[in-house]
């Protein structure tokens, strides 16, 4: 940054001697009021290049070299002609508005760029390691179906670990990049109208997996509100509530589902009987990468997963939520999400009400 | 057609996956075509009867949305997508295009298998073969006109029977939003999906027996909705 804003400086007072030189060669064709605009050039290019500080520091040079040279008297740095002193000053302000602009012209040009990058790594990464799992998980597939595996129980289970491994880990990326998503481009939902309850069903249906140790309960209303969200959206963050209570609570111990009217918001609800939270962790589990300090060494994790289940849900113009009445008193996870009427007036035949 | 063994066109770029795709065919009797292109497979279309085409949405020549565009411009094959996650959008677009269904990469044969078999009998039954549908314990006459769950007759509307019977016939796969508000309630009412919400609901009190947890009449969040198919829960299971 240092290095380019000098360089920007030395080319630019390299401009201004050469342009001195040649108005001073043609001072007798050139009206001394055009020599400030002329001038400008180079502060232009310098505020291009290095920003406000190289934009300034050649205006000063800039308005030296008319006033030494040009402005009566010359070869004096003094000024007589106050309209001359009036374009010194314009000429310091254009400096200053013109070197911000180009700062901040350069500063989202460097974000757009490093967008592109990050894009192009994200969209990389996910062909470049999702297409070896899909591989894996298919081969896997076909495996556990040939007659010789199918009677092996040793081989068959060997082949079903392979399979599960290969789509947890698939699971695993799919998580980092609805983070680095997040975090680059933020979320862009894209509304419908939709039923809670698919949404409760399609998250316990990705999760099912991991819920197989855990008796689960799950309680939808069944005259609920639709609700006008991004589905996907929702059943991600519901995902990660799961996934969660399955991390922090014991095997066989029960988890809870529901989906409730509260209010004017619905409410989705996980609830386990696991490790609770202390209150340190109630206030900071949001955070990204922040993992608690009694599970850091014993329950792997990323720290990314409760983080994105909150930018998906606030994103969607939701809350979310934890209370716990202690450590070792179990976790209840909540996403609120509010309830708009719909237009209730669509046309049925008689028949259909 | 009538081939004793059903052929299958398999598309996509990458070698493992056409591998795995034809050992998993082949199991199944099927005869497996590969191409690793658009217009290798273009090419394999028009060169030999199809009973099935697999195609992979992201083909180094053309997008497989392309392959599905042109295969329907003359043939009605069934023709199933391997896509990706998190593109709802394009799996909708797809569909409509012509596409019978999709599996969402990474994905197990048993779960292709089920699309594709759904695939095939509905193109059966197009022609003129297995009137009735079976889903546990519902059953629909597309002849009659009829709907039982258990053996007892269920009064369905006019509506309600529409769209059960699209979704009945087919079966085993999914169908948008969009197709099925177009066809029940007509082309200016494609984007008033809530109706759509509200009937499901009311179709599932009918005929499902735990309507908040349905085992027959599925949601594909964000897509459309897919009648269960007999096998559908063998293959739920994964293997």
């Amino acid at each position: 940054m240092l290095k380019t804003s000098l360089s920007a400086i030395g080319f630019a007072l390299i401009l201004v001697a050469l342009l001195t030189a040649a108005l001073a060669a043609l001072s007798r064709f050139v009206d001394v009021e055009t020599v400030t605009i002329i001038y400008l050039v180079p502060v232009l290019v310098a505020a291009i290049r290095g920003g406000v500080v190289a934009a300034v520091i050649t205006a000063l040079a800039g308005m030296g070299a008319a006033a030494f040279f040009f402005y009566p008297p010359i070869f004096d740095f003094r000024v007589h002609n106050s309209i001359h002193l009036v374009d010194l000053v314009l000429f310091i302000i254009v400096a200053v508005v013109t070197g911000e602009l180009a700062t901040h012209v350069r500063a989202a040009r460097m974000r757009e760029q490093a967008d592109v990058l990050r894009e192009a790594l994200v969209g990389s990464v996910s062909h470049e390691l999702r297409t070896p799992l899909s591989s894996i998980v298919g081969s896997a597939s076909v495996l556990a179906q040939t007659p010789a595996i199918a009677a092996d129980a040793r081989l068959a289970s060997l082949v079903q670990g392979l399979r599960e491994e290969a789509e947890r880990l698939d699971d695993h990326i799919q998580n980092l990049l609805d983070a680095t998503r997040i975090s680059s481009e933020g979320v862009r939902p894209q509304p419908q109208w939709v039923d809670p309850g698919d949404i409760v069903n399609a998250a316990v249906e990705h999760k099912r997996r991991l819920l197989v140790a855990h008796p689960l309960k799950v309680v939808v209303g069944d005259d609920l509100p639709l609700i006008n969200v991004d589905p996907m959206l929702i059943e991600r963050a519901l995902g990660q509530l799961i996934e969660n209570a399955v991390k922090y609570s014991p095997p066989g111990s029960p988890i809870e589902l529901r989906a409730e009217p509260a209010g004017a918001s619905l409410r989705l609800v996980v609830r386990d009987v696991g490790t609770g939270l202390t209150p340190e962790e109630s206030e900071r589990i949001w955070e990204r990468f922040y993992r608690g300090p009694r599970h850091r060494d014993s329950t792997a994790g990323s720290g990314l997963g409760l983080w994105v289940a909150r930018a998906l849900v606030v994103a969607s113009g939701g809350t979310i939520d934890a209370f716990s009445a202690g450590a070792g008193r179990g976790t209840t996870l909540s996403i609120s999400l509010p309830v708009e009427p719909h237009d209730s007036t669509f046309p049925m035949d008689r028949s259909d009400e | 057609m009538n081939s004793p063994k059903p052929v299958v066109l398999v598309i996509d770029d990458e070698i493992q996956i056409r591998r795995f795709l034809r050992a998993g065919f082949e199991l199944e009797q099927f005869s497996v075509v590969e191409a690793e292109n658009a217009h290798e497979a273009l090419k394999a279309a028009t060169l030999r009867p199809l009973d099935l085409i697999v195609v992979d949405l992201e083909l180094p020549d053309l997008d497989g949305s392309a392959v599905v565009e042109r295969v329907r411009a003359w043939s009605t094959v069934p023709i199933i997508v391997l896509s990706v996650r998190s593109s709802e959008a394009e799996k909708v677009r797809l569909l409509e295009l012509g596409a019978d269904d999709y599996v969402v990469k990474p994905f197990g044969m048993a779960e292709l298998l089920a699309r594709a078999r759904a695939a095939l009998r509905r193109q059966s039954r197009a022609a003129g073969a297995e009137p009735t549908i079976r889903v546990g314990a519902l059953v629909i006459d597309l002849a009659a006109r009829t709907v039982t769950v258990r053996g007892a007759r269920i009064q369905l509307t006019p509506k309600e029977y529409r769209l059960l019977q699209l979704l009945a016939q087919h079966a085993g796969n999914v169908v948008t939003h969009q197709q099925l508000l177009k066809d029940v309630w007509g082309i200016r009412h494609t984007q008033d999906a809530h109706y759509l919400r509200i009937f499901v609901r009311r179709l599932r009190q009918k005929i499902e027996e735990e309507p908040t947890q349905p085992r027959i009449l599925l949601t594909e969040l964000g897509v459309g909705y897919r009648l269960a198919q007999a096998g559908d829960h063998a293959a739920d299971a994964r293997e």
